[in-house]
């Protein structure tokens, strides 16, 4: 009995040493690995880099595949995985030649982790096809700078607009609350008098909503009448809703989280509060068509985004959208996420054929390629994005308004197409 | 079975002659090394292990560098829990705070007010000190696991700061440590270092860096524990009405124990904000927190060596996890969740596996590595006579 | 990288209807915590150990409760009671297979031990009922009613008549059973317990049982009505913590008492921190609960019903 304690022991002891041992996998590759001479003349085949090995394109994808926000990162995953098995299969790879290898990575929402896996993977991707999460691409920023690489940033955050190493898409919050407060005084119901608030996250995500929102309310000539926050997971929204309601807001600006749009609103239409609610992008989720709240939902709320109605298949990005999610995700419901995965991947394609077409995928060739991008085009289904130098960037500026429908595929259906205030051309970046 | 004990002499060295291993003296006791004759395995050891520092940045590669340079940051900060928990006794969950006082520190002293290394490295640990020791007061009324919820609610009140004091420590966004100078003297180890005419990388230099404070953090600590100090941490540890009555001044060792440790922290969070580039106060919170505390448990409480130990094993373990689990042996479990069969995703079964490796090695041996460690040894140094 | 933010406009004046309702919420919440908080009381009483695996029970009892009702089409309340025999299976499985062989190891080593279960737990969750948010289906839904002029949600309704549900059982169990008796003479002394003929085994299993069954019931209450179920379900029982200190950590009566406590405290620091101590910074509800704990700690270092720890030289 006492042996065969003793042998389990010593088994465990060994496995611990072996355990130390095999981390130091390998020995040291002498430096210099980066070859660069990627620097082929125009139209040449790219040279062998970091990423490439003459056959195949890899690209980093760094995602939660646990936790909290893997309800996010999964479906974007999966739209990456999609758009790249469709442009594998279909197109034989980019420039029709190289197909593309994902590499992904689970990062635990935890940027430590994030940074290592970043630097176990920058020596062998040739750039990075998602990044999911503020703190996350914070984090990686100066890695990412420091070692010259561009990163597909999975949020619609203004902060990335200007960064040379990253590749952000779609209009940003702020956009979205200048383009939803606008169309609400405007045309959706409201009027220069009107009562606005905002009830938003106590994170940046929630103050970049409350710039948008504030911006256009100094535009419109209206004061912001309150403004509520809470933490994220908030169990109970007693005094946010009471509060804004004590404030007599007729229209209240959401940036909020499924979880906590459903919290918040729940409240609200137990405590008989029916103001006009207004969502940023990330607000919404499928799964509110079978929640309670859905009448409520229905009658006072509005979700806020680009593009056109999920299933219309006037937009050709959309139709095609469709097919590749049917033929190479068939599992997966109609989910934003995966939509935006799928465009983050149209993006970095659009990229990558223009550095083949230069005949360098070194890091400093994608850079280089990514800067002589006039315009991303998405085909409809997101706003066509103004490319250049980092100065010359210029985001969509136009949104679209959907209403709740439990009879649309993910529940929501076009109410206005591509709304753009006026003003939303000056808000500067 | 005299014959084999007869060859086998020279292996036990510690045995030859009347027992020279034995420590005659109060001053031989304390002493962390003898002459290389009587204790030679534990200066193979120390030398072995110098030279393992020295040597191992010029053969790994820097993605495993990185990590072990992690490793380092926690084992610095191990040492400092290991001095307050396994020592004097007081569970504390807080440690994550600690940690982000020193980063935060290095990142407004040295990238926003470029501040010299050394200069904000000692803030640092002093900062840590001095917060440390108006804590450590709580300590002295509350007991156990009443102790354990309060520095829980420390690591909230560290997150609420870091959150909300966005001139310091810019808010929600975090903050860059990018413009932090990192040169000491001629050396700059933010470009690598340059020894004549080598050119060593950034992870090179960090590793030598890190490693280095943690020898120097483990002989202080050490010195530490066998001094008189030590002792008291130790009664307190053990019954601390008994150590009152005997006149160790709870007040002191205890305060004490907590500045002291929350300067390891300090200075190993310093070091990780160097390390990262960037702080955020989502990095200082609960998993932290837990983190350290399953470093000295695996480690084994009540040893330095076993915090060290402790680090690598918990760290580096978890980091192998995450580089195997791919393999093929894990394939039939791992799903994309877009059609593929499978139960967990690379994230859960990371997850769940280190998990699982904490709860079996802690079934297995609840002391921790350095208790399995001094089993093995013994039963070496026993031979034949080990059951 | 911080962006000039515009001043907080003028907030609307609180009224009475206001901290009225807002007392209500603190009740409500305060009982969801007290669920959990009772599951933390019942471990810790039984077996001195502090259970950070009850997050995850609280969260299986959830998804439970959403298979049985959801998926199997069963009743609500069916489900619910098959959740809540599940968790108790749960309680005991984890007792039994990795508790119990390590009885009289040092309280740290058993914490860790139960953080790696909560690793394991939960991801084992995710990984059997998928990252997305579901509904719960549960039959009180949005609804509310009157009383004495507060709206009150039918959910917060049953969440405190099951709050107290517990409570009544757990008095009555502890009072007038036998096994309620041992359980209390175990916790007192188990080597004199033992002694005298009282199965420490099944005291402590019991304890678990009835642990993951009142953290079944915490995890429906939690993820009901329009709050969706998600994997962050579990997350609120971190600030259950608060509330098992300052009621004393052996004794449910202070654990329900606590939470009730820390759930009022919350409430009432979201209505009136912005209004008027708007420079302490953005949701200190998330931290008052710790304040308030310490300060009572401070008075009370045992919490507020815990038994003062007796200490020989």
């Amino acid at each position: 009995m006492l042996r065969r304690h003793r042998r389990l022991r010593l088994l465990a002891a060994f496995t611990a040493v072996g355990l130390l041992a095999t981390a130091c996998g390998g020995g040291r590759d002498d430096d210099d690995s980066a070859s660069d001479e990627g620097s082929g003349e125009n139209g040449g085949a790219p040279a062998e880099v970091p990423g490439f090995d003459g056959e195949t394109i890899s690209l980093g994808v760094i995602t939660p595949t646990s936790g909290r926000v893997a309800v996010i990162g999964e479906p974007l995953t999966n739209g990456n995985r999609a758009y790249w098995d469709y442009v594998n299969e279909e197109l034989g790879g980019v420039a029709g030649q190289y197909p593309v290898e994902l590499v992904i990575e689970d990062s635990a929402y935890d940027a430590p982790t994030a940074v290592q896996k970043y630097n176990d993977m920058k020596d062998s991707v040739v750039m990075f096809n998602q990044l999911l999460g503020t703190p996350i691409v914070n984090a990686l920023l100066e890695q990412l700078t420091a070692d010259n690489i561009v990163a597909q940033p999975a949020s619609l955050d203004s902060f990335w607009v200007r960064e040379q190493n990253l590749v952000p898409i779609g209009a940003p919050y702020q956009i979205q609350a200048i383009n939803g407060i606008d169309w609400w005084v405007n045309e959706g119901g409201g009027s220069a008098d009107s009562t606005i608030c905002i009830l938003r996250q106590d994170d940046p995500y929630g103050e970049a909503g409350l710039e948008g929102v504030q911006f256009a309310l100094d535009e419109l000539g209206i004061d912001l009448a309150s403004e509520a926050t809470f933490p994220v997971g908030n169990p109970d929204f007693t005094a946010q809703i009471s509060q804004l309601q004590g404030a007599g807001c007729e229209m209240v600006w959401l940036t909020a989280t499924p979880t906590d749009t459903g919290g918040a609103l729940g409240k609200a239409a137990e405590l008989g509060y029916t103001p006009q609610w207004l969502g940023q992008s990330p607000t919404w989720i499928g799964a509110f068509v079978e929640s309670p709240l859905l009448p409520y939902l229905q009658e006072h709320y509005y979700w806020v985004s680009e593009g056109p109605e999920y299933g219309d298949t006037s937009a050709s990005g959309m139709s095609e959208l469709m097919r590749i999610q049917e033929q190479y995700a068939p599992d997966q419901e109609p989910d934003i996420y995966f939509n935006f995965g799928y465009l983050e991947s149209q993006a970095v394609h659009q990229v990558l054929e223009r550095a083949v077409e230069m005949g360098d995928l070194s890091h400093e060739g994608i850079i280089e390629a990514l800067n002589s991008i006039e315009e991303f085009d998405f085909g409809g289904v997101f706003g066509n994005y103004g490319w250049g130098a980092p100065e010359d960037r210029n985001p969509p500026r136009a949104n679209s308004i959907f209403e709740v429908d439990p009879n649309k595929p993910i529940g929501l259906g076009l109410l206005v197409e591509e709304h753009e205030a006026p003003f939303a051309a000056d808000y500067e970046f | 079975m005299a014959t084999v004990h007869a060859l086998t002499d020279a292996l036990r060295p510690g045995r030859r002659g009347p027992a020279p291993g034995l420590a005659l003296s109060y001053a031989d006791e304390i002493k962390l090394l003898r002459s290389p004759r009587r204790t030679p395995w534990r200066w193979l050891l120390v030398v072995g292990g110098l030279l393992l520092f020295l040597w191992l940045p010029t053969y790994l590669g820097d993605p495993g560098l990185r990590v072990l340079a992690l490793c380092g940051i926690f084992a610095l900060g191990a040492i400092g829990l290991n001095l307050l928990t396994g020592y004097t006794g007081q569970i504390s969950l807080g440690h994550a705070f600690f940690v982000g006082v020193g980063a935060y520190t290095a990142a407004y002293f040295g990238s926003d007010h470029g501040w010299p290394m050394p200069a904000y490295l000692a803030l640092a640990a002093l900062l840590g000190f001095v917060v440390g020791g108006v804590i450590g007061p709580f300590a002295l009324r509350l007991r156990g696991n009443y102790l354990v919820v309060v520095t829980l609610g420390l690591v909230f009140l560290g997150e609420h700061l870091w959150n909300n004091w966005d001139s310091v420590t810019g808010g929600g966004n975090g903050t860059s440590l990018g413009a932090a100078p990192m040169t000491v003297g001629p050396l700059d180890f933010k470009q690598g270092l340059e020894l004549g005419s080598e050119h060593y990388t950034f992870e090179q230099s960090f590793f030598w860096l890190v490693w280095a404070l943690v020898i120097v953090g483990a002989l202080l600590a050490k010195n530490l524990v066998r001094s008189r100090a030590g002792r008291a941490m130790q009664a307190i540890r053990d019954r601390d009405l008994s150590a009152e009555v005997i006149g160790v001044s709870p007040a002191r060792y205890k305060v004490g124990a907590f500045a002291w440790s929350s300067a390891y922290a300090a200075l190993a969070g310093a070091l990780y904000g160097l390390l990262q580039q960037y702080v955020s106060p989502g990095e200082f919170g609960l998993f932290l927190a837990i983190t350290y505390v399953a470093m000295i448990i695996i480690g084994g409480l009540g040893t330095i060596f076993g915090a060290i130990v402790g680090a690598l094993f918990v760290w580096g373990g978890r980091s192998l996890i995450e580089q195997n689990s791919g393999q093929a042996l894990f394939d039939p479990l791992i799903t994309s969740r877009s059609g593929e069969a499978g139960i967990f995703t690379i994230g859960e079964l990371n997850a769940v596996l280190f998990g699982l490796a904490i709860v079996l090695f802690l079934l297995f041996e609840p002391r921790g590595l350095a208790a399995f460690w001094f089993r093995i040894k013994t039963w070496f140094l026993t031979w034949p006579f080990s059951y | 990288m911080t962006l000039p933010l515009p001043a907080p406009p003028l907030l609307a004046t609180i009224t009475g209807d206001d901290l009225l309702q807002t007392g209500f919420s603190g009740l409500a919440v305060g009982c969801k915590y007290a669920l959990i908080a009772l599951g933390f009381s019942v471990v810790f009483k039984a077996t001195g150990v502090i259970n950070f695996a009850q997050a995850s029970l609280v969260l299986l009892g959830a998804y439970l409760t959403f298979n049985f009702s959801q998926t199997w089409e069963l009743n609500f309340y069916v489900g619910l009671l098959l959740a809540m025999a599940g968790g108790a299976l749960l309680g005991v499985v984890i007792e039994a297979l990795v508790l119990r062989r390590l009885v009289g190891e040092a309280p740290a080593t058993v914490i860790m031990v139960t953080i790696g279960l909560l690793f394991v737990l939960d991801n084992v969750v995710t990984a059997v009922w998928g990252p997305d948010n579901h509904n719960l289906g549960d039959p009180w839904g949005i609804q509310t009613r009157e009383v004495l002029g507060v709206t009150v949600a039918d959910r917060d309704l049953w969440t405190i008549g099951f709050t107290a549900l517990a409570v009544l059982g757990f008095f009555v169990f502890f009072r007038y059973s036998t096994l309620g008796l041992a359980m209390r003479a175990a916790a007192f002394d188990s080597e004199v317990a033992m002694a005298q003929g009282i199965p420490a085994r099944r005291v402590y299993r019991v304890a678990w049982a009835i642990a993951g069954m009142v953290a079944a019931l915490a995890g429906a209450t939690l993820a009901a009505g329009a709050s969706q179920l998600s994997p962050a379900t579990g997350a609120l029982a971190l600030v259950a913590f608060p509330a098992i200190i300052l009621g004393g950590l052996d004794s449910p009566l202070g654990a329900v008492v606590g939470g009730v406590i820390i759930g009022l405290v919350q409430q009432f620091t979201a209505l009136l921190a912005p209004e008027y101590f708007d420079w302490v910074g953005e949701s200190f509800e998330r931290v008052s609960p710790y304040l308030v704990m310490i300060l009572i700690l401070l008075i009370r270092p045992y919490g507020l019903f815990g038994t003062k720890e007796v200490r020989r030289v």
